[in-house]
């Protein structure tokens, strides 16, 4: 037996186990963490009893501990509680859904690096456009014959692959599956099968309002599916790979996305905003309208679960966000100042990572207090007739940039440009009709003559 | 035919010989009064109807001309004729319902809190309707003491009572025993009784009922409930076979009282205290509460329905050996449906099978109303208390009749069953233990039954000797018809459920019919009338409140 | 069901919006910087007097005398229930938590009294409909808000339970406010007023 095989088998489930638990702990303390920040906003002090006393006196000195044992309490809570399955229900649905909607949000981060993993070497051979020589831009391609290795080992080339490839094992590596080419596909893929976790969720209830939430829902995460799309689809035209440390990597050699397209960084932010379902497009949920929304018939643990799988969503769409726009664990005059790879420099990128994770974490919780939740028309508008048109036309950018290998730093103005474009043409564009107005009646049913009532000529606003 | 104007609206009266109230009535309109009530003379001494009246002329021009009386009268006291004119609305009429009211309640002492009556009490009623709310009394009011004795089932709260004299002239001229009567005079003025002479008559507690305010109360029903709380159905005593209509009160399935119920075809608008009372039973927790299977191995309980199956498949297996020796006995108390239902489960294991009417419980001689002074019975009768103790033998016995003319008698099972010429018998909806009560003799003659099936309210000899306890229903939890001595059906309605777990006497015999369904009185009634004949005024399905009467019923024997 | 008529109707114009306001992400903006400087102000103490929160367990609030809480069961100058059993506020009750069996009372001056009366505080929505129905001023709600049991037969305050309430709130001199006061003879003078005299200065 060939213990050494192992090892790299023994870092990855230590790796899984690391990045999981912290994942998991994190979503602990980021419920905490909301709440905290909620109160802060709302010029309260937010949960501070719960500590680690355990109801023990000489464990006084932990008895408050700033509310931190609050998780924890929620935790045995959850656990605790009854686990009531109405009968009504459709069970292995009902039971399946929580594990799809926690289960999704975390194989996101099977592809994530969350602190400096460099970039796995590529296999490439970049040769000129046939015919167009002069042009002097180079097309990527990967060697797919024994004649294409051939070539490769006569240029030397492959040596060079090799000895890299040799130096990137022994690499530390802050990810769990690094170097995988498909990453942001697999995101993608797996991000597309949470609204599974929804829909199942609310029609397994077998609960009107349950069912209302996650057809909302669903209609909401694939609307928002088709911006997000377009906003990260410019980032791949400019890097030319869909693997996130080669994103990050070449964020640290030209400098951060976020800086060539706001316009698809503030595309991104909205769409994952709408993906993790949070305020202001927490329609799912909309405890005004439909008690609970999908979640409804779901009590104890398997509530916990969509809770967690919410604020799972919310953290790996974040380490994405960082990832993709903000340049990951690079910050400028860094690597200088401390080196490359030292331990310090690995520590310092590790925190710089997480710091700017942290970062966007905060600005979803900010978010939330700040804007008010959109009417589902509205939420349909912004994406189909807002959000669409301004990712077609900031890939449009992206296009003729990577088609003409223009300087990426042109995509800056232009992003600015269609941004004020279409938000001013927005502003300029015949506004709904605000004199409709909803006829209040008695009773629960409208009466037949109508929903809405116009209002009349003569009637003065006020 | 004469027409009467009440409040300018005209009603034909016929040739009836009424007084303004009765033909305010007919219009729509009440017309408040205490003393007065249909079935006691008038005195006229609560003037709480007073009304204008007038006379409405017409001359040979056609010229209506209305002449009113200068001064209000009393409207039970005032005969109408054709042409009259009542006004109870107008200033005059309705000023002196207010100062009447105001001067009633000058010592009365508002203790509606505390007062049973509160809820149905007249005095409220008419405050409310006709009254002014404020008084001008500014003394101290009378309260003279109460007399919560003043017999073995009526409390009288003194101070409450508004001098209608309702009661003392209903012991004078209904029940006749004449105990109470006023005393003192003026504003002192009470009602009492003589030293030595309680209010014990047997139509005692109508008095409770006839008093307009809360001063007389029934010993039975103090405390107890607050009426508003009270369900209330229309049902038929089953005490006698008189069966008075009754009003059954129950909250949450507990019977709190019965009061009667006015129908000129049954019994008029009182009943005894015997009936009254007779509804203890159906609220005992010694009450059969559990379906039980006695065999070999000792006591079981089963579900109802494993009951009905075991009841069904032990007589057929009987019947199907020796019908002959298969016995029903009916009870006298069962309503016209349940014999139905019962009769036909009987018929369907084989027309052999022998159908016997049970007991019919007989106490004394029939005792009417009112006595004369001696205690002697007088004429005219104006209550009638059955000695035969049986609510519904004619109806029953118009069921077996039907199917068996030739039919032994209850003696004549019993001596059978004894001498062991009887397999497996049905005895089936017991009696009220006041109307019937099994003798150890009878259980002992079941005891060489092989299959004795035994439905009843208690525990008794001849549950002691079943194979199957069947528990019965009380007559509050059943909806059927019910045939008084006179042939009249009436229909009496549900008014509590049965206990948790047990089923309706006539859900038992549906079930042993194995038809599907709940017992639904009205279709049976019409599945009954269009199958016997002496039945057929029951087609109708719906009895009314007075029922309906069934000639043939009655001539039968 | 007819229209409502146009001059009875108060019709509400939306705000006008100016062109950064329509654009939107100006707006946004604004929102955060508020939504920030609330947080910051939280955090670093700058915002302490906007705080409204109250410690609870360590800073007990006082209600005022006419909040709904436990009820009590008064008692008369002699210390007898002074409920007449009358029912009225099982009656009036919406939620049906009152249960009530009466009695022929064994006081000479009364005739009525309440042989049980139990109050099921679980079902209670303290609605103080109780109150207001009581025609001899017995029952009242209280200011004791924080009610916890260990077992739902705890939260069925029996009528000696309740007799306690009222002993305890007039020993604490937190009487509630008299529902109807006045003109109501005996039944209305402030509870305990033969008791302790002093207790009803609070109200």
């Amino acid at each position: 037996m060939d213990w050494n095989a192992l090892i790299p088998l023994l870092v990855t489930l230590i790796t899984i186990a690391v990045i999981l638990g912290g994942v998991l702990g994190g979503v602990a303390y980021l419920t905490l963490l909301e709440r905290k920040v909620s109160a802060w906003v709302q010029d309260r002090y937010g949960p501070n009893r719960v500590g680690f006393d355990f109801g023990q006196s000489w464990l006084w000195f932990l008895r408050k501990a700033w509310g931190l044992g609050q998780p924890l309490a929620d935790g045995v809570k959850f656990l605790l509680k009854e686990d009531v399955i109405p009968g009504h229900v459709d069970k292995v649905f009902y039971l399946l859904a929580p594990m799809i909607a926690m289960g999704t949000a975390l194989f996101a981060m099977g592809v994530v690096s969350i602190g400096d993993t460099p970039a796995p070497p590529a296999l490439v051979m970049s040769k000129p456009i046939a015919g167009q020589e002069k042009s002097g831009i180079n097309v990527l391609t990967f060697p797919t014959s024994i004649e294409d290795v051939k070539r490769l080992e006569r240029s030397g080339e492959l040596k060079g692959y090799v000895d890299q490839n040799e130096a990137y094992q022994k690499r530390w590596k802050f990810s769990i599956n690094p170097g995988a080419d498909i990453g942001f596909l697999f995101i993608f893929a797996v991000g597309s099968l949470a609204v599974y976790g929804i829909v199942l969720g609310g029609w397994s209830s077998n609960n009107k309002y349950s069912l209302l939430g996650s057809l909302r829902s669903s209609a909401q995460m694939i609307s928002y599916e088709i911006p997000m799309g377009l906003s990260i689809v410019g980032v791949l035209i400019l890097v030319g790979s869909l693997n996130l440390e080669r994103i990050v990597d070449w964020q640290a050699r030209n400098g951060w996305l976020a800086f060539y397209q706001p316009t698809a960084l503030l595309l991104f932010l909205t769409a994952i905003f709408a993906e993790c379902n949070r305020l202001p497009f927490d329609l799912p949920e909309c405890e005004q309208e439909l008690v609970g929304g999908y979640h409804t018939e779901y009590s104890a643990m398997k509530f916990a679960m969509f809770f967690l799988g919410e604020y799972t969503h919310m953290i790996t769409t974040s380490f994405l966000t960082v990832a993709l726009f903000l340049g990951g664990w690079h910050l400028p005059g860094l690597e200088a100042f401390l080196g490359a790879d030292s331990y310090i420099a690995l520590a310092a990128k590790l925190g710089l990572f997480m710091a700017k994770v942290g970062g966007v974490v905060m600005l979803f919780m900010m978010i939330r207090w700040t804007i008010l939740r959109f009417k589902f028309n509205q939420l349909m508008n912004l994406a189909w007739k807002g959000m669409m048109p301004l990712g077609v036309l900031s890939l449009l950018g992206s296009m003729v940039v990577g088609q003409f290998g223009l300087s990426p730093w042109l995509l800056l103005p232009w992003s600015l440009a269609i941004l004020l474009l279409v938000t001013a043409l927005g502003a300029f564009l015949p506004a709904e009709d605000t004199k409709v107005h909803f006829k209040v009646t008695r009773g629960r049913a409208p009466s037949a003559s109508g929903v809405v009532v116009r209002r009349p000529a003569g009637a003065e606003a006020v | 035919m004469a027409t009467v104007y009440v409040n300018d609206k005209a009603v034909d009266i016929g040739d009836e010989r009424l007084n303004c109230i009765q033909a305010a009535e007919r219009a729509g309109v009440t017309i408040p009064h205490y003393c007065w009530h249909a079935a006691l003379s008038v005195v006229a001494s609560c003037r709480m109807c007073l009304v204008e009246v007038g006379e409405r002329k017409v001359d040979e021009k056609g010229q209506v001309a209305i002449a009113m009386q200068p001064k209000v009268v009393p409207g039970c006291q005032t005969p109408v004729k054709d042409g009259m004119v009542i006004r109870t609305a107008d200033a005059k009429a309705k000023d002196a319902q207010e100062r009447t009211l105001e001067s009633i309640l000058l010592n009365h002492p508002l203790d509606c809190p505390v007062c049973d009556k509160a809820g149905e009490c007249l005095l409220q009623d008419f405050s409310f309707q006709f009254g002014k709310a404020e008084s001008r009394m500014v003394d101290e009011k009378n309260t003279p003491p109460n007399k919560p004795d003043l017999g073995p089932n009526v409390g009288l709260f003194t101070d409450r009572c508004i001098m209608c004299s309702r009661c003392v002239r209903f012991t004078r001229e209904v029940s006749g025993t004449a105990e109470l009567h006023v005393v003192n005079r003026g504003s002192h003025s009470e009602i009492d009784v003589f030293e030595g002479h309680p209010l014990a008559n047997k139509l005692a507690t109508n008095v409770v009922d006839l008093c307009p305010v809360g001063a007389l109360s029934s010993k039975d029903f103090l405390y107890s409930q607050r009426v508003w709380n009270l369900k209330t159905v229309n049902s038929v005593c089953s005490g006698c076979s008189t069966g008075c209509s009754i009003l059954v009160d129950s909250n949450k399935d507990i019977v709190y009282r019965l009061r009667p119920r006015f129908n000129p075809r049954a019994q008029g608008h009182f009943m005894c205290d015997e009936g009254r009372l007779g509804y203890h039973h159906v609220n005992d927790s010694a009450r059969l509460g559990q379906y039980l299977v006695r065999g070999e191995q000792g006591t079981k309980a089963v579900e109802w329905a494993q009951a009905a199956g075991l009841c069904r498949e032990k007589l057929a297996a009987e019947a199907s050996k020796d019908p002959g020796r298969v016995w029903f006995v009916f009870s006298p108390s069962m309503t016209v449906e349940e014999a139905w239902l019962l009769a036909n489960f009987a018929q369907k294991l084989s027309p052999f099978v022998k159908l016997v009417m049970g007991p019919v419980g007989v106490v004394g001689e029939d005792d009417t109303y009112p006595k004369d002074r001696k205690g002697r019975p007088a004429q005219p009768v104006k209550f009638t208390i059955r000695a035969e103790k049986a609510a519904n033998l004619r109806g029953v016995r118009g069921i077996l009749n039907h199917f068996q003319k030739d039919r032994a008698t209850y003696q004549q099972f019993l001596a059978a069953a004894k001498s062991g010429q009887v397999d497996a018998c049905l005895i089936a909806a017991g009696q009220s233990p006041q109307v019937y009560k099994p003798s150890v003799e009878e259980g002992d003659a079941l005891s060489a039954v092989r299959f004795v099936a035994v439905q009843q309210l208690f525990s008794s000899p001849l549950t002691d000797r079943a194979h199957l306890v069947i528990p019965a229903s009380a007559f509050s939890e059943i909806e059927g018809t019910l045939v008084n001595h006179a042939g009249l059906a009436q229909a009496t309605k549900a008014a509590c459920a049965p206990s948790r777990g047990l089923r309706t006497d006539g859900q038992f015999f549906l079930e042993l019919l194995e038809r599907k369904g709940l017992v639904h009185a009205a279709n049976l009634r019409k599945e009954i009338a269009k199958a016997v004949p002496a039945f057929k005024p029951l087609e109708v399905g719906d009895l009314g409140e007075y029922g309906v009467f069934c000639e043939k019923l009655k001539e039968q024997s | 069901m007819s229209q409502a008529k146009p001059q009875k109707v108060k019709w509400v114009k939306p705000p006008k919006l100016g062109l950064l306001e329509q654009m939107y992400f100006p707006t946004v903006i604004s929102g955060m910087a508020t939504t920030l400087k609330h947080m910051v102000g939280t955090l670093t103490g700058t915002g302490d007097k906007n705080i409204q929160v109250q410690s609870y367990p360590e800073e007990r609030p006082t209600l005022p005398p006419h909040y709904r809480g436990v009820h009590r069961l008064n008692r008369d100058p002699e210390g007898r229930v002074k409920c007449v059993a009358c029912y009225m506020c099982s009656t009036a009750c919406p939620a049906h938590c009152i249960d009530i069996v009466a009695a022929p009372s064994p006081w000479p001056d009364r005739e009525k009294y309440p042989e049980t009366f139990v109050i099921d505080e679980l079902r209670c929505i303290y609605c103080g409909m109780c109150e207001q129905a009581c025609p001899v001023d017995a029952i009242e709600l209280t200011t004791i808000f924080d009610l916890t049991g260990m077992s739902r037969e705890e939260m069925m305050f029996d009528k000696e339970k309740l007799l306690s309430v009222f002993d305890k709130t007039v020993a604490a001199g937190t009487d509630p406010v008299r529902t109807q006061p006045g003109r109501l003879g005996v039944a209305s003078l402030p509870a305990g007023a033969g008791l302790t005299g002093s207790s009803s200065a609070q109200s």
